[in-house]
Parts: structure tokens; sequence; C-alpha cells
């Protein structure tokens, strides 16, 4: 009966279901109904099985001890004796000790067994004292709530609490080397942020401030506008955008400065048409509108009087309708004025985007985390929206860069006469030698440069007429002296100045190259093209040459006076060091070509060896044609596989047929080896699951991480490991054997 | 029972024997009863309990959070059941409370009048009983683990106080100053006792491992430091000669005689010293779980034929012999670690008090019913409580 009992036991445990299985349960009451020695040997398996690590065992062993809890007597002394350890499995009071996963059964467990204890306090409590104790227990010192849903203890709450505080702590450190940090940082955002603004004070006065500075704005503005014209009309020609400076002319009517004015900052998008005749219709138009604002904002003008100022004004007819379309984007355009600034603001502004922003973002992040609500994040929050409000500004400034058109712009304005003129003017500066033009050339004491031979010299001069613009920009960049292509050419120049006498000849080695036939040039790159590129060598460095004394090792006499070896010969050639000297080991590696064919051998299962190996597959030794079915293409394959498994099924005697084994085995109950002798039959029966119906607690932790463990922290592969690192250093310790701190051990 | 009651008739004992017989049947039947209980009063743990020795009727407790609790343990309701009530308290609300923990609390040895308690805030205080207010605080650099008055003195009024400066001080209650230091001790004093047989006696225990004998009367220095090893040189180390234990000694308890000294160890162990000689009488109790990291108050049992500790151990209470080091039971009842007991000593019954903000009341079990004594009281009385039946379904196929 007492192996019925644990059978029951066991079954009912390992059940891994919710309910217990009712008739199982009934034959194990009976079993306990029967004598108190089975109620105790009940309760002992039971509290094994309460006792193992999974929740879901806990939780059949609760329920089952449930049922006999409201039975018998006997069996609640014997929880009550030991109340405490009861508790402990079921509700997990001691906090280092918590309840096993997984998690949701542990919860329902928790629950049930505070449930129950409840319920048992009111039906026994005044009986048993422990179990009243347990229940106080429970209700004040582990302030379970017994109506609380979640039925956490207060072990629980510590558990978390713990845990809080321990990235309390964490993030309070990462708080505390932010507030560092922003107090190293926030000088230099301040000094950025100020540099900003300074420079988009300069760039553009701000356009709300004109209450303020109406007076000196207006003029100023006009200023640089009409400054801006000149300097580069056709750019700002081309633009087809043209700012409203650029149309407020001297002409304009005061009337219709008023118009202009609000928007001068803001720019008109005006129509190129209008643009083209800016002269005279724009004059009109402008009077047109300013006539009609002058009559909507006056409106007890009488009829007369529009009359007359249409005929004053030699209009045709006062209904002009002018369209201002007003955008409210500022555009500004980098000039030669405001390069410097520009560029600060961009260095700036880059500066804040890439290194200030994002650490000021992480340092609020981290503040709002740990929970700090002081001076520093309010410090970090206003940083941020100054960074911020820099940042907008910056957009909405919209500079539009040259950047890279800035040569071509020049080059361009070379094409206009009167800047020829100015660009010649330019004196020279010393030391920096920029290509003479030829009529100066006598000047300077220098041959005049033949045109037709250097055609890279021509186009500054302005004699060369049609030169492609690409050449033109090509020669601009010559005139920078700090372009790479000034330097090239000064080196050009230089070349043939060099040697004078045959100046003309070198002179056309570049060109010469290039008037040599295509033909030829094309062969020789391709042969170029061709040519490995080899590291440079020794053997390189000697090429073609006849080193006399290479590989000989001279050996000096001593000049000792007693002391001398017997006898010296002086000179020794070593062979390898002269072989060393003209060899060049160069390693081919080939080309990997992916393995394209399988291994195919029939597997046991049925299916084909999917194994891609190159010659040898570890299963199957070497790969072989075979064809659909797996079977060798070649007969001899063919002999050979069949001889190989005669061989293996003769190694084994008949008598020990696995099956017949196994099924001896499963009939006298004894061990016979069956499983030992067929290695992967034998493995996959112990890898069986003990207890099918349980949740598998290791296939939860069968992560990545988990596997790779196993392998790396297994016992073979750390025996392995450690014995070649012993074995390094045992080389080590031979090799310096006779250095004392390695002779030491 | 009925024989030693007719050899006491018939004059052939010593008088004491049957008492001594039935006291020690009566701990050893110790056991949890449903119907004593100590009323609820304490928020938090319960450091300390002592029984007045005047009538063994009055106990103190002192709870960890710096509550003070007198109770009455004397059952006049003549019914089983009884609940021991709270005759007063020094709660929170009161003006004169302790600040911290109380760690000891004791009565004055001659009269429930006054009695006195010395908690974590670093004072002593004297009580008035009648009127719950203190009659003196004494101060102190550092917190008070422990503190005791001599229980047989009547030529000096001295307490001993441990604190967590290495110096054994003697408060005297008549001039209410300190009027002694006594060095020795080398780290905190975490337990002190006055012998019950000599006056001027007095032990103390330390956190670096050393238990020292004192009278208080030479101050220049101990009377003697408990060795373990006996002063054998060969089996100690140096750093742990002159050591009682190998761990912070935290506990302290002299039996009723006085002859002998129980000491116990945050090492797990516990040793019986002979009081007079200061030697180890070697006695193995075993393991003796002590994880404290403060005083630990245990108890001797008083006019048995062997003598019984109780010691805390975990959150159980290990019942030993104190001469022979065996294990008799253990008392399994608190939820969390047991901090003190005591033992009372007219009806052998012990009262603990633990982290679990309970004092469990440890009562000896009746006499089980004779079965040729026709008692039908008795078996009803059994019955009485249906809790107590078992309540298997009467069919056999319903299980």
């Amino acid at each position: 009966m007492d192996q019925r009992l644990a059978e029951l036991v066991e079954e009912l445990t390992t059940s891994g279901e919710q309910r217990l299985e009712p008739g199982r349960l009934k034959e194990l009451k009976n079993i306990c109904k029967s004598s108190d020695e089975h109620i105790s040997h009940a309760y002992h398996l039971l509290m094994t099985r309460l006792n193992e690590d999974h929740a879901e065992m806990r939780f059949s062993a609760f329920q089952i001890m449930q049922e006999l809890f409201v039975r018998s007597h006997q069996f609640r002394m014997l929880i009550i004796s030991n109340f405490q350890e009861f508790l402990e499995l079921t509700v997990g009071i001691d906090h280092e000790q918590p309840l096993p996963p997984p998690k949701e059964v542990a919860q329902k467990l928790r629950k049930a067994a505070i449930k129950s204890v409840q319920d048992w306090h009111e039906k026994y409590g005044e009986a048993y004292k422990k179990l009243s104790l347990g229940y106080h227990f429970l209700k004040q010192n582990k302030k379970v709530d017994f109506q609380d849903v979640h039925a956490r203890t207060v072990a629980e709450r510590r558990r978390e609490e713990e845990k809080q505080k321990r990235l309390d702590n964490i993030y309070k450190e990462k708080a505390k080397r932010a507030e560092k940090e922003m107090e190293e940082m926030s000088q230099e955002i301040a000094n950025a942020l100020t540099e900003m603004e300074n420079c988009f004070r300069l760039l553009m006065p701000d356009p709300f401030d004109f209450t303020a500075n109406d007076t000196e704005l207006e003029p100023n503005k006009q200023m640089s506008a009409n400054e801006d014209r000149p300097a580069s009309p056709l750019s700002s020609r081309m633009e087809v955008n043209q700012s409203c400076f650029g149309c407020m002319d001297d002409e304009q009517p005061c009337c219709s400065k008023d118009v202009l004015l609000v928007s001068q900052c803001v720019r008109t998008d005006r129509t190129k048409e209008l643009e083209e005749k800016q002269e005279k219709p724009e004059q009109e138009e402008l009077d047109g509108g300013s006539c009609s604002e002058a009559q909507s904002s006056v409106p007890a003008l009488s009829d007369d009087d529009y009359q007359t100022f249409v005929r004053n004004h030699g209009l045709i007819s006062h209904k002009y309708t002018l369209d201002l379309e007003i955008s409210t984007e500022i555009k500004v355009h980098e000039n030669e004025d405001n390069t410097a600034i520009i560029n600060n603001v961009m260095d700036a502004h880059k500066l804040l985007r890439n290194k200030f922003w994002p650490s000021v973002q992480s340092w609020i992040q981290l503040f709002t985390r740990a929970g700090i609500d002081d001076d520093r994040l309010r410090c970090a929050i206003d940083l941020k929206n100054k960074l911020e409000t820099a940042m907008k500004k910056y957009k909405e400034m919209n500079i539009s860069f040259k950047a890279k058109k800035r040569k071509v712009m020049k080059a361009l304005d070379d094409d206009d006469d009167e800047d020829e003129d100015e660009f010649v003017e330019v004196p020279e500066k010393e030391g920096y030698e920029p290509h003479i033009p030829d009529h100066l050339r006598k000047e300077y004491g220098l041959e005049p440069q033949s045109p037709p031979k250097a055609p890279v010299g021509k186009t500054s001069m302005g004699t060369a007429p049609l030169s492609s613009r690409t050449q033109l920009k090509g020669n601009e960049d010559e005139l920078d002296p700090t372009c790479a292509a000034a330097t090239l050419k000064l080196i050009r120049d230089k070349l043939p100045k060099l040697p004078p006498p045959h100046a003309s000849d070198c002179a056309t080695t570049e060109p010469a190259a290039l008037e040599e036939p295509d033909s030829k040039r094309r062969k020789l790159e391709e042969e170029r093209a061709k040519a490995p590129l080899m590291p440079f060598g020794l053997d390189l460095h000697y090429w073609g040459q006849d080193q006399p004394s290479a590989g000989k090792i001279l050996k000096f006499t001593s000049e000792h006076r007693f002391w001398a070896p017997s006898e010296v010969e002086e000179e020794v050639e070593n062979k390898e060091i002269t072989e060393m000297l003209k060899t060049r080991y160069i390693t081919f590696a080939g080309k990997f070509e992916p393995v394209k064919h399988k291994c195919r051998a029939p597997m046991p299962d049925g299916s084909l060896c999917e194994r891609q190996d190159r010659i040898k597959c570890p299963f199957h030794g070497k790969i072989i044609p075979r064809d659909e079915s797996g079977i060798p293409v070649n007969a001899e394959d063919r002999a050979r596989e069949e001889k190989m498994r005669f061989e293996k099924q003769a190694a084994q005697p008949e008598w020990r047929d696995p099956e017949f084994m196994r099924e001896v085995e499963a009939a006298t109950g004894v061990d016979l080896g069956s499983s030992k002798n067929n290695g992967k039959g034998g493995k996959k029966k112990g890898k069986k699951k003990k207890y099918p119906n349980l949740t598998d607690l290791k296939q939860q932790a069968n992560t990545s991480r988990s596997r790779l463990e196993k392998k790396v922290f297994n016992k073979g592969a750390m025996k392995r490991v450690v014995k070649a690192m012993n074995r390094v250093d045992q080389r080590k310790h031979e090799k310096f054997a006779n250095q004392f701190n390695y002779a030491l051990n | 029972m009925l024989g030693f009651i007719s050899a006491r008739q018939a004059g052939l004992d010593d008088p004491g024997r049957l008492r001594r017989a039935e006291a020690t049947r009566r701990v050893l039947s110790l056991e949890l009863n449903k119907d004593r209980d100590v009323e609820r009063i304490h928020r938090s743990g319960v450091n300390t309990l002592d029984i007045e020795p005047v009538e063994g009727r009055y106990m103190l407790s002192g709870g960890s959070d710096g509550v003070i609790v007198l109770y009455d343990l004397e059952n006049l309701s003549r019914k089983p059941s009884y609940t021991c009530k709270a005759l007063c308290s020094v709660g929170r609300s009161h003006p004169d409370v302790h600040r911290f923990s109380v760690e000891t609390v004791q009565w004055y040895p001659h009269d429930t009048g006054m009695f006195t308690s010395s908690s974590f805030d670093k004072t002593l205080k004297i009580w008035d009983t009648n009127t719950l207010q203190p009659a003196d605080v004494f101060h102190f650099e550092g917190t008070v683990y422990s503190h005791h008055m001599s229980p047989v003195a009547t030529k000096h009024c001295l307490i001993a106080v441990g604190t967590k400066s290495p110096k054994v001080q003697l408060c005297d209650l008549k001039s209410g100053s300190c009027s002694h230091i006594l060095q020795g001790h080398r780290q905190e004093v975490l337990a002190v006792s006055w012998s019950p047989r000599h006056e001027y006696v007095l032990a103390t225990a330390s956190a670096d491992n050393r238990v020292k004998l004192w009278d208080v009367r030479r101050a220049s220095g101990c009377l003697r430091t408990l060795d373990q090893h006996n002063e054998e040189k060969s089996k100690a180390t140096s750093e742990a000669a002159g050591t009682a234990h190998n761990g912070r000694v935290n506990g302290l308890c002299y039996t009723n005689d006085g002859l002998h000294l129980l000491t116990i160890g945050t090492d797990d162990r516990m040793r019986l010293w002979n009081s007079s000689t200061g030697e180890n009488t070697l006695v193995n109790y075993g393991k003796v779980c002590n994880e404290s990291r403060k005083g630990l108050k245990f108890t001797v049992s008083c006019g048995c034929s062997p003598e019984f500790a109780f010691v805390p151990y975990g959150s159980t209470i290990a019942v030993y012999t104190v001469f022979t080091g065996e294990l008799i039971t253990m008392l399994r009842g608190h939820y969390s670690t047991v901090d003190c007991c005591v033992f009372q000593p007219n009806f052998q019954e012990l009262y603990s008090g633990s982290k679990d903000c309970n004092i469990l009341a440890w009562i000896p079990a009746l006499r089980e019913p004779v079965p040729d004594d026709v008692s039908e009281k008795s078996l009803p009385q059994q019955h009485l409580n249906p809790a107590y039946e078992d309540a298997w379904s009467s069919s056999d196929d319903e299980g």
C-alpha cells in the first residue's frame, strides 16, 4: 500500500495539471483514511514534493495537502508542526527563498496558499495555536493583505524594493557623473551659444527689433543691399528670387516705402518679367500699390479726388492690384563680407547639433530616470531649450552657402571684361608664384612660354577666348595658392625652369605624352592596370644590380694585445643572406569557390545527408557521386559501401539484436546493455523527459547564451584550454629557463 | 508520581526530590499551549523579557521600537484558557519612551516597584513601576547592549552596563552616577551578568571573543579571562589565546547556583565554564545556531534535577541539558528569529520573544489521563473541539 501511495503522489504531482485527477485523488484519500501511519507517510511524501523547485509540482502537492488537511486531524497536526516551512514553500515568506518558476503557477500557488491559510484559520484557528500564530504572522509581520488580489507578501515587495534600490543607486551614480560633465560642459555650451547668437546678430539684426532701432536699420539694410549688388551683380541676377533690398531703388516714392519697409526684412517674391522691366513699370506698379494702400486707409476720399489722383500720377486707372507674396522666410546669402561669420555659425551649429545637444538630451534622460527634480534638471532643460532655439534660429536663417560654388562664380566673373582687368592688376605676393602672363614674362626675365606648347597657362591671360568652363575652373583652382592644383602647377612650371637647356624638351614631356598617339597610351594604361601592386622590398631596391658584398659577413680581427682567437677568417660568405636579398615570396591563395555538391549519403531516417564538405564528410567518409536515392554511381564505391555494411553487422553478434535485447530487458527488468550497444537509441532513451507533463524549466533557459555557456564552460573544453595554455607557458619557461624570473617556476 | 508521593509520605525521600522530579517532568513536557496566550501589544520584534523574582507574576518585555510592556502572568480566572494581560506599557506616545530599540529590561531584584531598561538610544532608565515615570536616566556615549543588576547584592546597588565602548560601566543607584569603569575588553561589550553567588563578581562578554570575570572591588584588572583551551598553549594560536569563543560572545548566563557559567558566541558554540576556576568544562552542545549581532538572552531552568538551558536557535528554542550537552528538544512556534527567552521557575513556564512580534508562552502539558482512570469527563473533553475530529466522508467511493 505504501508503494501505491508513493506512486499516487508522484503521478498526481507530476501531472502538471491545474486540477487534480479525481480518480487518483480518491484512491489516495482512501489509502490515507485507512490509518494514521499512511497519513504521516503521505505527509512526508508530499513535503518532499513541496520541496521540489518546480512550482507546478508544488502546486499539485499543495492541492493534495489541502484535501487532506480538511479531513484528517493527524495530517493537520503534522502540517502545523512544521508550519513555518510549509509557509516558506507555499507562500514564499522568506525573501531569500522565492517560489520557483514557472512564474504564473507560482503566483497561483501563493494565492491559493494564502486563501487556504485564511480558511484554515477561520475553521481551526482556536484549536491549533500555531496555525493562528502563523496567520497572525502573515497578517502582521509579512503584511499579507488577505483581500489583496495579487497577494504580494512583504518578502516579494522587499525583493522588488531591493531591485529598485539597486537601480536607483546606479542611476544616482550616473546622474552624479552627468552633473559633473554638465558643469564642465555648460561653459563651453554657453560660449558656443553666445558665439552663435553674435553671429546671428551680425548676419541679420533682429527683424522684430525695429521698434528699437528702426531708423538706423533702414539705411543699414539698404546699404548692405546696395553693396551687395555691385559686388556680385551676376550672381544676384541669376537668382530668381531677389531680395527686396535689391529692388528698392532710390527713386521710389516715399509713400511706397512704407509698404516695402514692412517687408524689408522678409523677401518679396517677384516674377521675372517684373524684374526685367525694372525701371519704369515697377515704379508704376509700386505707385499703384501705394495708392491702393492709401485708398484703403483713407476711405473718406471722394471720387473726384480719385480722378485727380489718377491723373496727377499719370495712371490709367487706380484699380491696379498688386499681389505681394510675402514669404516669411529669411534667406541669408553667403558673400565675401559674411563668409567668416557664416563659417563660424556653421561650425558652432555643427558643434551644437553633434556634441552638445545629444549630451544634454542624455543628461535630462538620466536625471529624470534618477528622479532628480531640482536645479540640475532645470539647468539641463534650460540648456536644452537654449540649444534648440539656437538651432531653430539657424534653420530659419536658411543660410545658403556657396561653399563649392564659390570657385565657379569667380570663374564666371572672369568672363566679364571689366573684371578681367581687375584680376590682372592684383598684385603678386612674394614667395608665391602664380602663373606669369606671357606679356609680363619679359619683365620677370623669363623666356616667353610658347602658347601652343603650354596650353595650360594661357587661360588666365584672357587671350584664350573660347576655353571651356571646366578648364577655366581648373585654372582658377591653380590660382588659389592653397589648392592642390596650384601646387601641381607650380611643380609643372618649375620643372621646365630648373634645367634651362632642356627646357623645351622637358616642357614637352607632359604635353608630348599627351600628344602621343592614343593607342599607345591606352596600351600603357592597360598594362599598368594589369601589373600587380607589390610591396616594396629589398629585392626591388637592388633590382638588376649585382651586389658583390651581399651576404658577406666581415669579421674584424681582435685588436686585443693578448687575447685573440687563434685564427680568424675575415670574410664569411653567407649564402642565405644573399638569397634573402634576392628572393621574394609571393603567396598565392587562389580564389574561394563555394562547395556546390552535397554528401547525399543515405541517412537512417531515409533522407540524404545535407552536408556540404569539400572532400570528406565527417560522417560518411569521402564524398562520391551518388544518384537521387543516395546510391553511389560508381560500381566500386557501391561495392565498398556494401562491404562496410556487412562488416558492421558482422561485428555485432546476431543474438544481440537491439530490438530483441530490448524485449528481453523489458521482460526480465535486467539491464543487459542494449542501450549501450546502440549509441543513438540509448541516448534518446536517456534524454526522455522524466515527467513529460510538467513544464520544462530547462527549456525556458535554453537561450543562445546558455547553449554557448554549455559549450564554452564544458569541462572537456576547459581542460583542453588549460592544457594548451599550460603548454605555452611551459614552452616559455623552457626558452627562458636561464632567466631567473622564468626559472623560478 | 504516586511512588514519589508515597515515598515522600513515608519520609523515605528527601523533600526536594519530589519537587525536582515533578519540575523536571514539567520542563520536559513544555509545549505551545492553546490555552495560554500573551496579549499582542508589540508591533515590532521583542528583544528582551524579564520576570520579577519576588512573586514570579509580572513580566516585562522590551520591543525593538522602544516600547516596554508589563504583563500579568497569573491566571486568576479559574479557567484553563487565559490570555496574559498587559497591565501597562510605555508606548510610543509616552513622553519618556526609549527612542530606539530596548535591549534589556530588568526588574529591581528585591521589589517590583522599580525596573530598569537600557536601549540603543544610549540611555539606561530607572523606572518607577507604579507611576511609570523614569526615576533616573543614565546617559552613555555608545549604544547600550546589555545591563544587569546583581540579584544577590546586599552591600552595593550597582548596575553593570555593557555598551559599544569596550569599557564596562558600573552605575551606582545610590548616588545616581557612574562609579566604576572596568577596562580590559577591546571591543564592544555585548553581555554582562552578575554572579548569583558572589555579590561582587561580574562576568562580561565582548565582541573581542573574550569573557572576563571581574571583582568589582578591584578596579585594577579582571579576575580571570576565560580561555577555551584552558590555557594549553599548544592548542591556541597566539591571537586566539585567552579567547572564550572563536566569534563574538553575545550571551552569558549563570546557572542558578552560580557555580557555572554558560556562554554563547557567533561561532555557533555554547560553552559551559566553571565560574570559580574559569575552566572550560568542555561540554559539547553541538552547533548552536547564533546569528545575532547584538546580545542574545537565554536562560536556564531552576529546580530541576538535570538543569536545562533554553537557547534561541534561529526561529526555534533549543532545550539542552546543561551538564551533558544533550539536545532534548526544539520548541517550534516562532516564525522569525527568537531573541530572548525567560524561565518562570514557580510554574516551570517558558516565555520567549521573537522578531515576529510574538511573545509565546510555553506551558507544561497536562498529564495524560491514566488509562485505568475511569475519567468520563476527560474523554468528551478531548473531543469537545470539533476541529480535532477527522472529516473523512463515510462512504468509501466518496473518498
